[in-house]
């Protein structure tokens, strides 16, 4: 689903991704790990062109991120998740989740509404539809953001740290919206600190530091018997 | 001091009219501006260098040369560029128009411009992640917050025209100022005149004032920033 070979990314001098090599099959849940400054929410904004690579090659869905029209092309098939929500305030939850269907898509506005309410539904929330954002809690916010991106059917979701901007008590709401999608067989690429939702959810973890894979596998194995010292030091103060 | 406010109240009906007059060519020209401006923004934040070098190269010379002189310059200038031998019945109307909204033109497109800028960066960063493409995201997602956010200079832009419209009067525009001149030339009673002028130009912008700042409250409700 996902072909990364050899990304390098760097902010003028600064170095942050140095060759990274990644294969995401489909249905699978990957969840990246790593100290901050590792590279991980660069790499994810990488994969959807956020950031433009340095050298290197992507490959996502069979289409080759290389040039301007492919990748709006991915960026209908990849949906993305911020940590800081990104919902639009001038529009209604219900209207943050239909706009792209109905400009990008062309999607019906009858249909495209209903979908939207089916999502809204789906992370919880069809209660508050005609709420703006400034009315929503950060939980309830960033499961919009979620819904806002499944409206547009996309093969693959990548959440950036979404729910390091959230109170604790609601972490847990935004996690069992992830957890079902990925029960769902979303093709799903996660940053995150959360590591009980990488060892119960995840098929695999990356973990990165200064700009590299470190060290990936299965998260119970990799969690239990981490190989790398530095894989091992980064555990141990978080575990 | 021996001031005769007979002239000044007499002349009333006159400045009602003149003041109508004065606030329709500022109003007209502001909606030139706005649209000049919007272009211009969004020139000088485009891609090609070219374009914005000449967005940046139009803001500066309309910001850096007088009103007065740009007023001249086109009321010259128009009938050459449009090809006309005679002028139109009321032509210094519209290169009067014409001259200001070339001019707050160039003052909007740096409002629009600070407008667009001060939207987070990740509200494009989540429309063209969702596969919208820049003009997509620029019309449904970022002016609809820059516009909320323009609202105050703008009407700032809009007193400040109001007030530079009585320039006009030197190419025989007969809006307020220009209209109390030529009574004073009947009357020789300058004082209550420039006073009363100074009057209808302060409730003018007065009123514009409070309506910009009623219509911030109003658009401001769901803004979060």
């Amino acid at each position: 689903m996902i072909s990364v070979k050899n990304l390098h990314k760097s902010f003028g001098k600064l170095e942050v991704l140095k060759g990274i090599d990644c294969q995401v099959q489909e249905s699978e849940v990957v969840v990246v790990i790593g100290p901050s400054g590792s590279g991980k929410s660069t790499f994810l904004r990488c994969l959807n062109k956020l950031e433009e690579p340095t050298s290197g090659e992507i490959i996502v869905d069979g289409i080759p991120l290389d040039s301007e029209i492919n990748v709006n092309a991915i960026r209908r098939e990849v949906g993305m998740v911020f940590q800081r929500f990104n919902l639009f305030p001038h529009m209604t939850a219900i209207q943050n989740v239909v706009l792209a269907p109905q400009i990008v898509r062309k999607t019906n506005k009858a249909e495209a509404r209903k979908i939207g309410l089916e999502l809204l539904e789906k992370v919880g929330l069809s209660d508050k539809a005609d709420e703006y954002p400034d009315r929503l809690s950060g939980g309830q916010q960033q499961r919009v953001a979620i819904a806002r991106a499944l409206a547009m059917k996309p093969k693959i979701m990548l959440f950036d740290e979404t729910t390091s901007a959230l109170d604790p008590e609601m972490v847990g709401e935004v996690l069992a919206v992830m957890k079902d999608l990925a029960r769902e067989g979303m093709t799903m690429v996660v940053v995150t600190h959360e590591m009980g939702f990488a060892r119960e959810v995840g098929d695999r973890v990356i973990f990165m530091d200064e700009g590299i894979i470190m060290e990936e596998g299965e998260p119970n194995e990799m969690f239990a018997h981490p190989q790398n010292p530095r894989t091992q030091a980064f555990l141990s103060k978080i575990l | 001091m021996d001031l005769n406010w007979k002239s000044a109240i007499d002349s009333i009906p006159i400045l009602n009219k003149a003041a109508v007059l004065t606030l329709e060519l500022t109003a007209v020209a502001v909606a030139i501006g706005v649209v000049i401006g919007l272009l211009m923004a969004l020139a000088r934040l485009s891609k090609s260098k070219v374009v914005r070098a000449a967005a940046i190269g139009y803001i500066d010379f309309f910001r850096g040369t007088p009103l007065l002189v740009q007023i001249f310059l086109v009321y010259f200038l128009a009938p050459k560029i449009f090809h006309w031998d005679t002028l139109p019945n009321n032509y210094q109307y519209f290169a009067g128009v014409l001259a200001m909204g070339l001019n707050s033109g160039a003052y909007i497109a740096e409002i629009f411009r600070a407008g667009i800028q001060s939207i987070d960066r990740g509200q494009s960063e989540a429309a063209r992640s969702l596969g919208m493409a820049h003009s997509q995201s620029m019309r449904y997602v970022i002016l609809p917050q820059a516009f909320k956010r323009v609202i105050p200079p703008l009407g700032n832009e809009f007193i400040a025209l109001l007030k530079d419209s009585s320039l006009l009067s030197i190419i025989a525009i007969q809006e307020l100022f220009y209209s109390g001149k030529i009574i004073v030339g009947r009357t020789f009673q300058p004082i209550p005149m420039y006073i009363t002028v100074a009057l209808y130009y302060l409730v003018m912008t007065q009123l514009i004032s409070q309506w910009v700042s009623y219509m911030e409250r109003r658009l401001g409700k769901n803004d979060i920033r």
